[in-house]
Formats: structure tokens, C-alpha cells, sequence
């Protein structure tokens, strides 16, 4: 007798359950399994779009062709439920003006960890700041100024501040760990002039300083540069997974914050853009429509090249000076393409009338 | 039973219940006293199916993990990956279990590779990688061609097989049972084949589904209940004579054959669904090749007893065309569940089967079970899968 025909014979219960579960079974997975929704998914509702990237337009929608695929002009964003951030979400782009008398800047930077950072929308890091944002703030001082800035380490763990340029060792943020609780100053005369970054430099480094831990200090030359629209623009990225890639690249810590919210231009505005590049691969920042007077590390006052995109290394910054020709909107970005395509592209919204004539930069004698 | 006694049972059946139920409420309400939050988020998507469809990727995923997970972000790679824009179906926020259609608008072009990441809220990457893009059938258009697949790898061979019983019939008598050992070698082979396959496609689906152990029950639920069913059967078809009981045996072969089948249906759809397979020429030629002995091994039965024309036919039909049904489900639904289970009744079928045959040939007691006959038989049987399974380039 099979074992089926013993319980029959003992128990004809048992059949009964064996049903069951198996019509439960049944049921359950049918539950489980039918698909989430077979129906078109319905592009007003709940439309979740991303900022700033190729997109469908509302009304190219369900078109065919490559126009379906190109960048938004920005201007169509609201059309498209791309809304631009709150100006306050949106890293300001202008560093602070050069002090008009010599003296002493003081800084104040107070690290704490884990604070929430969005570096693309609806994608929050736990990021550690100085003074709360990704990146820290510009420091800005003229050649021979004293900068004294203040560490407060309101974290867990030891933080470091560790200044480019020239200083004695106990001001390079090495050795002098200041732990959680702590305060340390570090002052020293601003030398030479020009672009340098400032990061925390404990271990492990990679971690204290790709979690923000960075910040962009200008130096200026004695005599003032002229006067011009100044940006200041650090390159990075974020490997929000930690798997050893970059998942978002950014203009000042957010991916794609200046396509949402373009810089507005105008046309023959003289501009200066002070870039550093704060990640562990190389960066090609480059403008579109116009060519910039490039200044190595910013450590000159006299132009190296006439360009219009330039390689920097890890660390390494330059001045770039430029006034557009011609009303529009104009790209500027990362010429690496995935650094672009993962968010270190933006728009410049130049207005005026066009101005076909060679600007400052094209006219200069070389 | 006395009242009394009546009583204390009924008590013992509550009480449990609701001291179970009190404890549920008090972890619900206040937690379990011990610090078991994750330092880091706990998230989990799994991809069940990947669309390409004209300028537009279309994937749908499940949140397998404890806790709600939302879609941040989306990037398509191809070589690099890149932002898109997208949309969520019905929400970019998914509960536990829940489901989400992710829809991005994209110029994909066929035959180049992609790279699906949906990024959560908090920063956590799940990938997909498609190695070849093709457009995928729409439910409705793809049902010819999946039926058209399982015919050519389900009803085409197996009758193909069945063709040679005329030349099996002029066997000599004590040959019947090397060819039913034989058959028991393909069927085994089949078997392992199918478990393997089992706990392969197992592995891919989301922990949630357990799927070795759904496997386990499909295995175990369909050998007991075969067990019974053929046994009933037996007695019902006892004193009808040998042929009738061969012709039982091969309806079996025939049946174990066609759940089989219709989880390897399932299995080629799943893989299909996922964007994991190209279904070239040599794949669909290499499970023709291979299924043809399955025809072999329902006839097997009846080559000394004759069968009619219309039964073989009836034996086509229960073994082949599961294999168009499993390759419709996976074309209308997300598969890998379904392969999983029907992957386990399929062995549980197959090995049922095998067991009857055993009984079958140990019944007749005309010769040992263990001649060198039969293990030739047997061995024959597996080493034609194998042979014909190295086809089949997957």
C-alpha cells in the first residue's frame, strides 16, 4: 500500500488538507504573482521626473524621434514637471567679494557628521559638512592677510582641516587631530595668491573628505584682479552606494543643480569662474559658445591659453575668464561625458541683445 | 467526553491564540527590547521583468526587502551610466512586497548592451544588466511566436519520438525491459535536470518567495498525490489486462513529460522576460534534439501491447503541449515563481514515474531488475540526455 493509501484509509481528513493547502497555495501565489499592471503607466500622474536630464517633453510625449531625447531647455521645464529647486536648496554659485582692506579673516567652520544632503532630487546622503552644506563655504582673503579660522568638531569622530599653500607645519591639519568636542585654530598669512582647496585631512582621507568634507579658498593678488561677475564652482562626486564608483558627479554638491536653476548671464557680462576639482578622477570642465582666458591655479595674473575646456587633475584649479557674444542658453559642464550624464552639466541663460563683436578675450595680443 | 474535559481542551486551544496575540500586540506596540535597527538602511529591489520597448525601457520590480524603499533617481548605462528622466507606476515609494512599473524614455537601439540602475532615497544602486537589447513582444503578438517556440521545442519532438515505436514494436521480448530501463535512465536525467534547473531559478527569484523550498513542496505535493491518483487509477483499471496497464503507465510517462515541460516552458520565458536570453536557432534546435527521447521514453511501455493511434496522439498532446502554455504564462506574467514550482512538480512527476516503471518491471518478475541489460539500459538512457543536452548551448 503506498504511504497516499494509508493515510487515506486512516484519515480521509488528510485529503482534505492536502487540498486546501494546495487551492491556499494556489491563491496565494496568484495573488503574489499577477503582474503589478499591465496598463500603460500614466505619465501625469505620479510622474517622478528627473532634473535636468533628457527627457520627454509633455507635449513630444509618446513621439518618436531623437527630439524626444534632447536636453530641455530649461525654460520648458515647468511644462515638462521638471519644477526648479527653491533658490535656498541651491548651492549659492558667487563666492563672497575680495576684502577691500587688509586684515585679518576670520573663519569659523564647525564639522558635524551624517547631515542630510540631497546630491541629486529625492537622493539624501548622510554627508558630513562644514557649516552644514557640501561643499564648505569660500574663504576669501587678499595676499598677506592673516586667516584665522576656527575648527569646531561638533562630530563623533577626530576632524582635521588641512589648507594648500604655504604655512608652518602645525597649521597643515596633519598631525593635530582635533577631536569631537574640541575647537582648533589654525592661522597663518595668505600666500601667494590664488585658487586652493582646504579638506579635512583625517583617516582614512578618501572617507573624511568624499563624505564633504571640502571647501574652496581664494586668494587674491595685491593689486585686485578687474572687476568682473565671479563664480566659484567646485567639481565632485559622490559614490552614494560605496562600491568603489561614483554614482553623482556635481557643480558644488548637488548633481544638476544649475540646469534646474540656470545662472543667469548677460550678454559682453565680463565673468570670472574660479573651478577646483576636488575628486580622485580627472575633470575637463568646459563652457559652450565661448572661449576663456584659462589661469593655471589662478596663480597669475596673465592668461596662459585662450580655451574653452582645460584637464584638471585631482586637487588642481584654475581661473577662467569669459563674456558670451550671443543671448541664449549654453552648457556648461564636465566634458567627461558619464561626469556629465551623472550631473556636472548646467546652463548659463545669457540675455541681451547678440553682440557679434570679439569679446576682451578674443582681442587680446598673445 | 465530559464537560469538564471539553472544556480544558477548548482552553488549550485559546489560550496560546491569545497569549500569541497579546505578545504580537506588546512587539508591535513597544518593540522587542533588543536593539535590532539596521545601521544603514535595509533595501531591496529585485527586477522581475525588463521591457525594451520602441524609445523606451520599461522595468518592473519588486521591494523584497523589510523596509519601504523609494526610487530617487534612475540611470541608464551603456558603458557609462546616465540620468534619465522616469516615471513610477503606481508609486516611486514601494512597501514590503510591493510592486512598481519604472518607465523610462530612452533610444535604446537593439543589439547593444544596457545597464538599468534605479537609484532609492538613500543612495542604495540596483543594477540590471541586459547583455543584448531586442524589443520585447507585447503580451498580446507575443503569444503566436511563444506558441510557435513551443511547439517546435515541445510538440514537434516529442512526437518526432513517438514516431519510432513501429521500429521499437519489432524489438524482441526480453529487450522490453532494457527499453523501459532506458526510459527510466532518460526520465532520471530528466529529473536531476529539472531540479537543477530548480534551484538555479530559485536563487534568481526574490527571498520573499523562498523559492527552494517552494521547489521542495512542488516536488513533494506532486510525487504523494501522483502516488494516489495512480494507485486509484491501478485498481480502477485492475483485470483490464496488460495493455491496459501499459497504456497507463505511458499516459503517466506522458504526464510526468508534460509538467516537466511546461516548467521548461516557463524557464525559457522567465529568461526571455528578464532580457537574459536571446532565443537564437541553435537553442530552439538543441531542446528539439533533446526532447525527442522524451517521445522514446513514453512509448516504451507500450511496445509490447500496441497502443491506438488516437492515444498516441492523446500522449503527444498531455507531453508536448505544456511547453506552448508554460512559454504563454511567462510571456503574460513575471515566470521565475512559477518556473520554480512547476520546475519541482515537473522532478516530483518525473520521479513518480520512475518509481511506477520500477514497480511495473519488479511486477512481471521475468528478470532481475539489476541485468546487465537493464543498467546498459539505463546508462544508455542517460548518456543519449547528455549527449543530446550538449545542444543545447544556453
Amino acid at each position: 500500500m503506498s504511504p497516499i493509501e494509508n493515510l487515506r484509509n486512516s484519515n480521509k481528513r488528510v485529503w482534505a488538507w492536502i487540498a486546501v493547502a494546495a487551492a491556499g497555495m494556489g491563491v496565494g501565489y496568484l495573488l503574489a504573482v499577477a503582474p503589478a499592471s499591465e496598463k500603460e503607466p500614466d505619465h501625469s500622474a505620479h510622474a517622478h521626473s528627473g532634473e535636468g536630464y533628457p527627457a520627454s517633453s509633455a507635449s513630444g510625449a509618446g513621439g518618436a524621434g531623437s527630439d524626444r531625447f534632447q536636453y530641455l531647455h530649461p525654460e520648458e521645464h515647468h511644462t515638462a514637471g521638471q519644477a526648479a529647486l527653491p533658490p535656498e536648496a541651491v548651492f549659492p554659485i558667487e563666492p563672497p567679494p575680495r576684502p577691500d582692506k587688509p586684515g585679518v579673516r576670520e573663519y569659523r567652520l564647525v564639522v558635524r557628521e551624517d547631515i542630510p544632503h540631497e546630491v541629486s532630487p529625492g537622493v539624501q546622503i548622510a554627508a558630513w559638512t562644514f557649516n552644514g552644506k557640501v561643499p564648505g563655504p569660500v574663504l576669501r582673503a587678499v595676499v598677506g592677510d592673516t586667516i584665522r579660522v576656527t575648527l569646531v568638531n561638533e562630530g563623533k569622530l577626530p576632524h582635521t582641516i588641512h589648507f594648500h599653500g604655504v604655512h608652518p607645519s602645525d597649521m597643515d591639519g596633519v598631525f593635530e587631530l582635533v577631536p569631537p568636542g574640541k575647537e582648533y585654530t589654525y592661522e597663518f598669512k595668505a600666500r601667494p595668491f590664488g585658487v586652493f582647496p582646504y579638506h579635512c585631512h583625517s583617516m582614512p582621507s578618501s572617507q573624511h573628505i568624499h563624505n564633504g568634507l571640502y571647501g574652496m579658498m581664494i586668494v587674491d593678488p595685491p593689486t585686485p584682479r578687474p572687476p568682473r561677475r565671479e563664480l566659484a564652482l567646485i567639481m565632485s562626486a559622490f559614490d552614494t552606494d560605496r562600491d568603489g564608483e561614483a554614482d553623482f558627479y556635481a557643480w558644488n554638491g548637488r548633481a544638476f543643480q544649475y540646469a534646474t536653476n540656470p545662472v543667469p548671464l548677460k550678454v559682453g557680462e565680463k565673468v570670472r569662474m574660479y573651478v577646483l576639482n576636488m575628486f580622485e578622477e580627472m575633470m575637463a570642465p568646459h563652457i559652450h559658445a565661448a572661449m576663456f582666458d584659462l589661469y593655471p591655479s589662478g596663480t597669475s595674473t596673465r592668461p596662459s591659453e585662450l580655451t574653452d575646456v582645460v584637464d584638471l587633475a585631482i586637487a588642481e584649479r584654475a581661473i577662467m575668464e569669459f563674456e558670451y557674444e550671443y543671448p541664449g542658453t549654453f552648457m556648461f559642464q564636465c566634458h567627461f561625458s558619464e561626469h556629465m550624464e551623472l550631473g556636472l552639466m548646467g546652463w548659463f541663460n545669457v540675455t541681451g541683445e547678440p553682440k557679434p563683436e570679439p569679446t576682451a578675450e578674443l582681442r587680446r595680443e598673445r | 467526553m465530559s464537560g469538564e474535559k471539553r472544556g480544558w481542551v477548548a482552553l488549550s486551544v485559546v489560550v496560546p491564540l491569545a497569549a500569541l496575540a497579546a505578545l504580537v500586540w506588546v512587539v508591535w506596540k513597544y518593540g522587542t527590547g533588543v536593539e535590532l535597527a539596521a545601521p544603514a538602511p535595509i533595501e531591496k529591489l529585485d527586477f522581475l521583468r525588463v521591457e525594451f520597448l520602441p524609445g523606451e525601457l520599461r522595468a518592473h520590480v519588486v521591494n523584497s526587502g523589510p523596509e519601504p524603499v523609494t526610487i530617487a533617481a534612475v540611470q541608464i548605462g551603456w558603458t557609462n551610466r546616465a540620468s534619465w528622466d522616469f516615471t513610477v507606476e503606481p508609486d516611486p515609494t514601494l512597501p514590503r512586497l510591493g510592486r512598481a512599473t519604472v518607465t523610462v524614455p530612452y533610444p535604446w537601439l537593439p543589439g547593444e548592451p544596457y545597464q538599468i540602475a534605479l537609484v532609492s532615497s538613500t543612495g542604495l544602486v540596483f543594477l540590471h544588466d541586459v547583455e543584448v537589447a531586442q524589443e520585447t513582444p507585447r503580451a498580446a503578438s507575443a503569444l503566436g511566436p511563444f506558441a510557435l517556440i513551443g511547439v517546435y521545442v515541445g510538440v514537434i519532438p516529442v512526437y518526432l519520438g513517438l514516431l519510432w515505436l513501429p521500429l521499437l514494436r519489432r524489438l524482441r521480448p526480453e529487450w522490453y525491459d532494457f527499453l523501459l530501463s532506458l526510459t527510466v535512465g532518460l526520465l532520471v536525467f530528466l529529473g536531476v535536470d529539472a531540479l537543477t534547473e530548480g534551484i538555479e531559478t530559485a536563487g534568481r527569484i526574490p527571498g520573499p518567495y523562498q523559492g527552494t523550498a517552494l521547489l521542495a513542496m512542488g516536488f513533494l505535493i506532486t510525487v504523494l498525490l501522483l502516488q494516489g491518483v495512480g494507485s486509484g487509477a491501478r485498481r480502477m483499471g485492475a483485470g483490464r489486462g496488460e495493455a491496459a496497464a501499459a497504456r497507463l503507465l505511458a499516459y503517466m510517462i506522458a504526464f510526468g513529460i508534460g509538467i516537466h515541460n511546461l516548467g521548461e516552458g516557463l524557464a525559457i520565458g522567465g529568461a526571455y522576460a528578464l532580457g537574459e536570453l536571446g532565443l537564437g536557432k541553435l537553442l530552439v534546435l538543441g531542446f528539439m534534439v533533446h526532447n525527442v527521447t522524451e517521445g522514446v521514453a513514453i512509448v516504451a511501455p507500450v511496445t509490447r501491447t500496441g497502443v491506438s493511434v488516437a492515444h498516441l496522439a492523446g500522449m503527444g498532446l498531455l507531453a508536448g503541449v505544456p511547453t506552448i502554455l508554460g512559454t504563454w504564462i511567462s510571456a503574460l506574467v513575471y515566470s521565475d515563481v512559477w518556473s520554480v514550482l512547476f520546475l519541482g512538480i515537473g522532478a516530483g512527476a518525473v520521479f513518480q514515474v520512475v518509481y511506477a516503471i520500477l514497480k511495473h518491471m519488479g511486477g512481471r518478475q521475468q528478470v532481475a531488475a539489476f541485468s546487465v541489460r537493464n543498467i546498459s539500459g539505463f546508462v544508455l538512457g542517460l548518456l543519449m540526455m547528455y549527449a543530446t543536452g550538449l545542444a543545447v548551448i544556453a
